[in-house]
């Protein structure tokens, strides 16, 4: 602990300086990746399977890209980028280093060059009719039949990926066992032109060595009252404090900004003796139980020494940017060291600890509500499980590592059926939830302020009210999609035709799992 | 006999620097808009050139706010720029006082503290300018022009590990800046991939906005001198005069026209190019080199007074690191034979800074007072670095004993 000492005397200072608060949705954190929107990683989860097949032996890995998709946005809609390596990297003997990181390659076809917009179809499809002046003749195929499968014509921009296991420094490509491309699920355009969710299912592939894999336009899972959280906290409640039966709810209270958006989703669900170094599953109490898992999204770079023979390297990238908790980057690192962090390695984040350990976010909700929400005093130690290993996430004993933002999963922790799982997962008493890794439903807004204000992962400090500190939330509860109950766990992007964008003001109240739930007034 | 050729690092700030590159990059930050009146006009019937128009821009700034501090760093860069348009230090004490009016106001300002980095790389001061950047780097890790500043100062202390990490910085934070491009080219160079450094300035100059006439020839000046060390010295010719027709008598082309012109064996018309950039940049290393020139293309007796007078001058700034000691080394090794005199500002040189150039004069100067051993040692020092430089070249094949290896040495 002594390292940490020399930093957080900076710390105080530079919190209180920083006057705008960096609360906000895992969306575009970093200046650079704010102009990168293609890199941009929106969320990273990582969460013991929970239904289908790979439930009670499985993990599944989920990265977000590209925020903000509106699925109207055509006539190009939003392919992945082939410039990009997309990673999703597991640490597994607590150094902070990967050992296990799965590879996301794309390449894009173009199969309808003479058309206007990358898909179009409509049922049957289009002919010319008997009037068609030259030089088409009547009969001739003008719009393709309606999209159901890869191999349909009207899916005019395909893209195809590759997976690449590194483990141990020993590359595998991972092949679909039905043989054929990996294809990606496109923007769901609308009814008329693809039976998205026909794709969606065709989208997803295993390989022959218990794996499941998934790329494609998705449902936005994260929820927030964005606009709220970044007018300074000026959220629907003042200050952001929910009663308790707003906070037990499935409901939102204010609108969930992200409603009505897709991203870019690349999902892989593994079995969990892949990913532990024992490889074995772990109980919960086992040292070897517990991983860190991280996403980055990396592009080609210059380097100032030119490769010898470039040509036939492996290639020179540059980390655009790298995502582990929820709120790491955009809740508490500064602005001015965020492009730093985006595309240093966790390994070496002791150089933010600071940020970590008296969090600016903490003081400006302190500072915000006149002092209604108390805060303990830095260093703020009751974080260390949230950036090392350390109970109550990893099991006593577990060596601690370096201070490095990974989402930690005890992969031991038997997952927790939906029906009784928590939007508030760890702190809501749900083990298998954030921030013992990242499920699509966990409230990770109320989780990170909660977490960042204190007194929720560690024994309360003097002057914490669990009916505040413990209670705060922006409001919005539940995602405006149901959510898949196996792998991988994704909704379904919201049709482009009718896509809804939910309004403040607006009431708009959804139901997880597709169950139901009223509106509070 | 091999021409003893001055060299003097290409990227050095006060004279020929190269991270006063970035103040376009600077400026173009602070949104400083291009004076309206030259749009539309051929470049080089500019009437004030980019420099002037930001001196002149910030003075208004400073004049309708004269308690805004950051009116004052405008002003500071518009200074430093013009200090390299014109390689007059005169600017780097207006930028100095400037910044000091600046922190006055606001004591601490990053924007001024990166200022007073820039004017200590232009003054060379580089050990405090290293020390200076390394503390904006811990305050602010993601500004790329702090990077700038660590490679600058690196590269000219002879730190080219840590110049590399730094460039490397700049290169990943933002793909495809124009600062970034200029350093990594020079880094290249130093390393000997000199195609390579040419690949990068040229990424540079299709960067850079066509009314930036003075950093468009500044990149041109340094792909003239790029061309000209890969043996192609028609290339090197169109690029410097172009060069000059975008920004006249402008004096790093001079420079390195010049020596394009030496090498042809065109030394009379070197030395009149030396001496038109003597004129236009009166530093006593430029003396220096415009002293041997008249020299080889037989004006002895103006040599002999050029070269003395370039003593007196550059003995007198010795003990500063803004010195003429690289060439005044030389001059005491090859010219005044006075070897002792040599190795004795060699040592001095040597405890600031051990870049390749420095390196290269000190094992000269062991050289010429027979200390082989130890000359070989510091040569072959420079020599790993990479430098292709044709002069480090021809003067490393006499101390090691072996021929130059590549062709360009052996012209």
């Amino acid at each position: 602990m002594r390292k940490l000492i020399a930093p957080l005397a900076v710390s105080a200072a530079a919190a209180v300086l920083l006057s705008q608060v960096g609360f906000a949705a895992n969306h575009r954190e970093a200046p650079i990746t704010a102009l990168d929107h293609k890199a941009d990683i929106t969320d990273v989860y990582a969460f013991r399977s929970y239904g289908g097949a790979g439930a009670g032996t499985h993990v599944t890995l989920i990265l977000g890209v590209d925020p903000f998709l509106d699925t109207a946005n055509g006539p190009n809609w939003f392919p992945f980028d082939p410039d990009i390596l997309y990673e999703i990297k597991v640490d597994n003997d607590n150094d902070a280093v990967e050992d296990v990181s799965f590879q996301f390659r794309f390449t894009t076809e173009q199969r309808l060059p003479n058309l206007f917009q990358v898909y179009a179809g409509v049922p049957g499809g289009a002919n010319a009719p008997a009037n068609s002046p030259a030089p088409v003749p009547p009969g001739t195929p003008i719009v393709p039949p309606r999209i159901t499968s890869f191999s349909d014509a009207g899916l005019g921009q395909r893209q195809s990926y590759s997976v690449t296991m590194v483990k141990d420094h020993v590359s595998t490509p991972l092949m679909n066992i039905g043989g054929g491309p990996l294809y990606a699920v496109p923007a769901n355009v609308g009814p008329r032109t693809m039976d998205y969710n026909a794709l969606f299912n065709q989208g997803i592939y295993q390989t022959g060595t218990g794996i499941s894999m998934f790329a494609g336009t998705t449902d936005d899972a994260f929820w927030i009252d964005l606009g709220g959280a970044f007018d300074t906290l000026n959220t629907s409640k003042a200050p952001p404090v929910l009663s308790a039966a707003e906070d037990a709810a499935l409901v939102n209270l204010a609108s969930d900004t992200v409603s009505g958006f897709a991203v870019n989703s690349i999902a892989i669900e593994v079995p969990i003796a892949l990913l532990t170094r024992t490889g074995q599953i772990e109980p919960a109490s086992s040292t070897a139980a517990t991983i860190g898992v991280w996403a980055t999204t990396s592009r080609p770079r210059t380097t100032v020494r030119r490769p010898p023979l470039p040509s036939i390297s492996n290639g020179n990238f540059a980390q655009v940017q790298r995502m582990g908790n929820p709120l790491i980057n955009e809740l508490l690192v500064g602005t001015g060291f965020k492009d730093r962090f985006s595309m240093d390695q966790p390994a070496n984040d002791s150089q933010f600890a600071s940020f970590f350990l008296d969090p600016a976010l903490a003081r400006v909700v302190n500072a915000l509500t006149g002092g209604a929400v108390a805060i303990p005093a830095p260093p703020r130690l009751d974080l260390l499980p949230v950036v090392t290993y350390a109970p109550p996430i990893a099991a006593a004993g577990t060596p601690a590592g370096p201070i490095a933002d990974l989402l930690r999963l005890n992969t031991g922790v038997p997952a927790t059926p939906p029906g009784s799982a928590s939007r508030l997962g760890l702190l809501g008493g749900d083990a298998a939830g954030f921030p013992n890794g990242r499920r699509v439903f966990d409230d990770v807004t109320d989780l990170a302020l909660r977490l960042v204000v204190g007194g929720v992962l560690a024994a309360p400090f003097p002057g914490f009210n669990a009916n505040i500190g413990g209670k705060l939330g922006d409001g919005v509860n539940v995602n405006d999609v149901p959510y898949r109950t196996e792998f991988p766990y994704l909704g379904s992007a919201s049709p482009g035709r009718t896509r809804r964008h939910v309004d403040p003001g607006e009431a708009f109240c959804t139901p997880l799992f597709g169950g139901g739930a009223p509106c509070l007034p | 006999m091999l021409a003893m050729k001055r060299f003097r690092s290409l990227l050095e700030p006060r004279r020929v620097g190269s991270h006063e590159m970035t103040i376009a990059f600077v400026r173009s930050l602070a949104c400083v808009a291009v004076v309206a009146y030259l749009e539309g006009a051929p470049a080089h019937a500019q009437t004030a050139s980019p420099a002037e128009q930001k001196i002149a821009a910030a003075e208004r700034a400073v004049a309708s706010n004269p308690t805004k501090y950051d009116a004052y760093n405008q002003l500071a860069l518009a200074l430093t720029r013009r200090a390299r348009e014109t390689s007059d230090t005169v600017y780097y004490d207006r930028a100095d006082a400037a910044i000091a009016r600046s922190l006055e106001l606001s004591p601490g300002n990053f924007e001024a503290q990166k200022a007073r980095a820039w004017v200590l790389l232009g003054k060379h001061e580089f050990q405090k300018a290293l020390e200076l950047a390394r503390t904006l780097n811990k305050q602010t890790p993601d500004d790329l022009l702090v990077y700038g500043f660590l490679t600058d100062a690196n590269v000219e202390l002879g730190n080219y590990k840590d110049a590399e990490e730094a460039c490397q910085w700049m290169l990943d934070l933002r793909p495809g800046n124009i600062p970034a491009f200029t350093r990594a080219a020079y880094l290249r160079e130093l390393f000997g991939d000199i195609e390579g450094a040419i690949e990068l300035m040229t990424a540079a100059y299709q960067r850079t906005a066509p009314l930036e006439v003075e950093d468009r020839a500044w990149i041109l000046s340094q792909l003239g001198h790029l061309e000209s060390i890969a043996g192609r010295s028609d290339n090197a010719e169109r690029l410097l005069q172009e060069a000059l027709s975008l920004f006249p008598n402008y004096h790093y082309a001079l420079a390195n026209l010049a020596k394009v012109r030496s090498a042809q064996k065109r030394h009379a018309e070197a030395a009149d190019l030396l001496k038109r950039r003597y004129d236009a940049a009166p530093h006593a290393e430029n003396l220096f080199a415009f002293a041997e020139e008249l020299e080889r293309s037989g004006r002895q007796v103006e040599a002999k007074a050029a070269f003395a007078d370039f003593e007196v001058r550059a003995l007198r700034e010795s003990q500063i690191w803004d010195n003429a000691n690289r060439e005044l080394i030389f001059y005491y090794a090859d010219h005044a034979r006075k070897p002792a005199e040599a190795l004795r500002v060699a040592r001095m040189e040597i405890a600031r800074r051990h870049d390749v150039y420095t390196l290269d004069a000190y094992a000269w100067a062991l050289h010429r007072n027979n200390k082989s051993r130890e000359a070989r040692e510091y040569m072959e020092r420079a020599l790993a670095v990479g430098v292709k430089d044709p002069a480090v070249l021809s003067r490393a094949a006499i101390i090691t004993g072996k021929p130059a290896v590549t062709k360009t040495a052996q012209k």
